[in-house]
């Protein structure tokens, strides 16, 4: 006997916890492979739409993180070739198909690694919380944050270099001392 | 695994964006290569993504409050919004589901965040004011100070106070009085800002509109290209860098006297006279005099420029008060009461602090000018350079910082001293501005006169 089709109701209650599931790590999926934030946010609905049409085919139990990273990378990449024409914002194809296949291999790494990101951050003095507020709350580039702090843009760019690395130093290994920082 | 200084350099130059195409090309030929590389670069940038991707939570974490698991219902609003739109390109009927929901979260999405606010005072704002606060649809109204505003497409809003903004979408503002500028980029063309007889739409540029509070607005382009749709009073057109346009539909009725005010004693011994009480009277000029009369205008407007450009837009205050109620000799202070509103006129980001000077009009015979006739060449006491010092003397000076809209009250020893030698009842006053501005468009000062409806009129206060 066929099974009764799914109800509606249940079907977009699976998928919505699905999505809750994998949400963070796909939006910074396509951040990692999508230089302008609007463009990802575009993609991330576009992947969204795609996810919810193909619902009814994904086996539960399988890996949702790979299926939802495998529809993004179609999105992105067809993005790209749609966006030949700007040059400047390019990274090649082979390029974003290896760091897409590393973020696949890092997976686990890298989602305990966002997890760790939150503590990390309360763990910066002052200083270090405002130049982040700036470049990634405002979205500021080094030169307005230069304007803003009254300081070189090389000493901009090297402070926030340094707040990165203290960052992924923190993520990697969460238990550091706060000192360091 | 050690990565080299040398390649940690490069990594962080390349989340910038600040290596040449060539390092570019070379560097991800290196990253597909390298595999050491490769991971120590998706680390990198898995946390910098990770940063861009969850902006909108970073002042939540720093301020340190307790974080909410990621429940499945904090995922809602924007899963609805993809839906939502997926639906509709798929013609899926969701509606009956959604409706199981509540209200749709995603109308309550923010579309821009207050950046930056210095010195900023607020009143009847329906959207939060404290810095990096998300702004959604609303109205913010700023008293005193310059806010900006960042758009999530880019577009970037300065607003200087006094001024009332709405924001209606992401794409559409509207300014119901006070003064804009707006840096837009690409993502951002087509952002429209309305005034109440203007409509600018931007095609890639940096512009200024104004709206005055009675019926003047104002576009200035200062880089690119913007469109005016027009209303009745103007045409649509395209306005290029430089450019400008100032439209007038001020409600004003040259033949509308206001009721007249009263002399009102308070307990503190204060006696406040406003222009509007028994003979007083108000009105500004302008040396271009091309808008006429100027006696009944709501707004008493003042500027100074020492550039050429700006020359015809010298503007000059004179008010008169009728002080026959009070007994000038028994007069040991004096204060005049003035309220600031935006003029429409010119954009205070042009205009350093500006510096005021009142005069107090010496000769009596002076003090009988007639409102109705008021113009450059009829006002009292006043050469083309200045007021004249043979029929007038400066008794007090008073500051007005750039964005400040606050009420002003201006004291002086001489202010007093002046009106104890009035003999005629009456006691008149010129209002210059001493300071100029670094461009032909900058404010113009406007304050209340008696004919500006529900606001307090000059007054001259006694005791």
């Amino acid at each position: 006997m066929a099974s009764l089709p799914p109800d509606p109701g249940e079907l977009t209650e699976a998928y919505l916890r699905l999505l809750a599931t994998i949400e963070r790590s796909l939006a910074t999926y396509v951040y990692s492979l999508v230089a302008s934030g609007s463009d990802a946010q575009d993609i991330l609905q576009e992947v969204r739409i795609t996810m919810w049409k193909h619902f009814p085919s994904f086996e539960p139990g399988t890996n949702a993180r790979a299926w939802a990273q495998r529809i993004a990378l179609n999105h992105i990449l067809n993005y790209r070739r749609s966006e030949r024409k700007r040059p400047s914002l390019s990274l090649d194809e082979a390029f974003i198909e290896a760091i897409a296949s590393e973020i696949d291999r890092q997976g686990d790494r890298l989602d305990q690694q966002s997890e760790a990101l939150k503590n990390c951050l309360r763990k910066l003095p002052e200083p270090h919380r405002k130049i982040i507020l700036w470049r990634y709350y405002e979205d500021c580039g080094i030169e307005e944050i230069a304007q803003k702090s009254q300081r070189s843009v090389d000493a901009v760019y090297r402070l926030l270099s340094r707040v990165r690395e203290v960052l992924q130093e923190c993520v990697q290994r969460p238990n550091t001392h706060p000192s360091v920082l | 695994m050690r990565l080299s200084k040398d390649n940690v350099e490069r990594i962080q130059r390349a989340l910038e964006g600040l290596l040449s195409e060539e390092e570019n090309e070379r560097f991800q030929a290196d990253v597909v290569r390298d595999p050491e590389l490769r991971a120590a670069y998706v680390e990198r940038l898995w946390l910098h993504s990770s940063l861009r991707s969850e902006k909108d939570r970073l002042p939540e974490v720093f301020e340190g409050e307790p974080l909410a698991e990621r429940k499945i219902v904090r995922f809602w609003p924007s899963i609805w919004s993809s839906i939502l739109t997926g639906a509709a390109a798929a013609c899926l009927t969701l509606g009956a589901l959604f409706l199981g929901f509540g209200k749709p979260a995603l109308l309550q999405n923010h579309v821009a965040i207050l950046v930056q606010a210095d010195n900023c005072k607020w009143a009847g704002s329906d959207l939060p004011t404290a810095i990096h606060s998300r702004l959604g649809a609303g109205t913010l109204a700023l008293v005193e100070g310059i806010a900006t505003l960042r758009f999530k497409n880019g577009a970037t809003i300065c607003i200087e106070a006094p001024t009332t903004l709405q924001i209606l979408t992401a794409m559409h503002c509207r300014l119901i009085e006070g003064s804009l500028t707006a840096d837009i980029p690409e993502p951002a063309h087509g952002f429209t800002v309305d005034t109440p007889d203007l409509k600018v739409i931007d095609w890639g540029t940096k512009f200024g509109v104004t709206a005055g509070s009675t019926g003047h607005s104002q576009v200035r382009v200062f880089e690119g290209e913007v469109e005016v749709a027009g209303s009745s009073k103007v045409k649509n057109q395209r306005l290029h860098k430089g450019q400008g346009i100032h439209v007038d539909s001020g409600y004003s009725s040259p033949e509308q006297e206001p009721a007249r005010g009263q002399q009102v004693q308070d307990t503190n011994g204060w006696t406040s006279i406003p222009t509007s009480f028994g003979k007083g009277k108000d009105g500004y000029v302008r040396r271009g005099d091309d808008g006429g009369p100027m006696g009944f205008n709501p707004l008493l407007l003042v500027k100074h420029s020492d550039l050429e450009r700006s020359y015809k837009n010298e503007r000059r205050i004179i008010l008169t008060f009728d002080v026959s109620q009070v007994t000038p000799g028994s007069l040991t202070e004096a204060q005049l009461f003035l309220d600031p509103k935006p003029s429409g006129f010119g954009f205070p980001s042009l205009v350093p602090d500006s510096r005021f000077a009142v005069y107090g009009i010496t000769q009596e015979a002076l003090d009988e000018w007639d409102e109705g006739g008021l113009r450059w060449g009829t006002l009292p006491a006043s050469t083309e350079s200045g007021p004249d010092p043979q029929a007038s003397r400066k008794l007090a000076e008073f500051w007005i910082p750039r964005g400040g809209s606050g009420s002003v009250t201006v004291r002086s020893e001489e202010l007093a001293t002046f009106l104890r030698t009035r003999t005629n009842g009456l006691a008149s006053f010129l209002i210059v501005r001493e300071t100029g501005e670094s461009d032909p468009s900058g404010l113009v000062h406007g304050f209340a006169s008696k004919e500006y409806p529900g606001a307090t009129p000059p007054t001259l206060r006694v005791r």
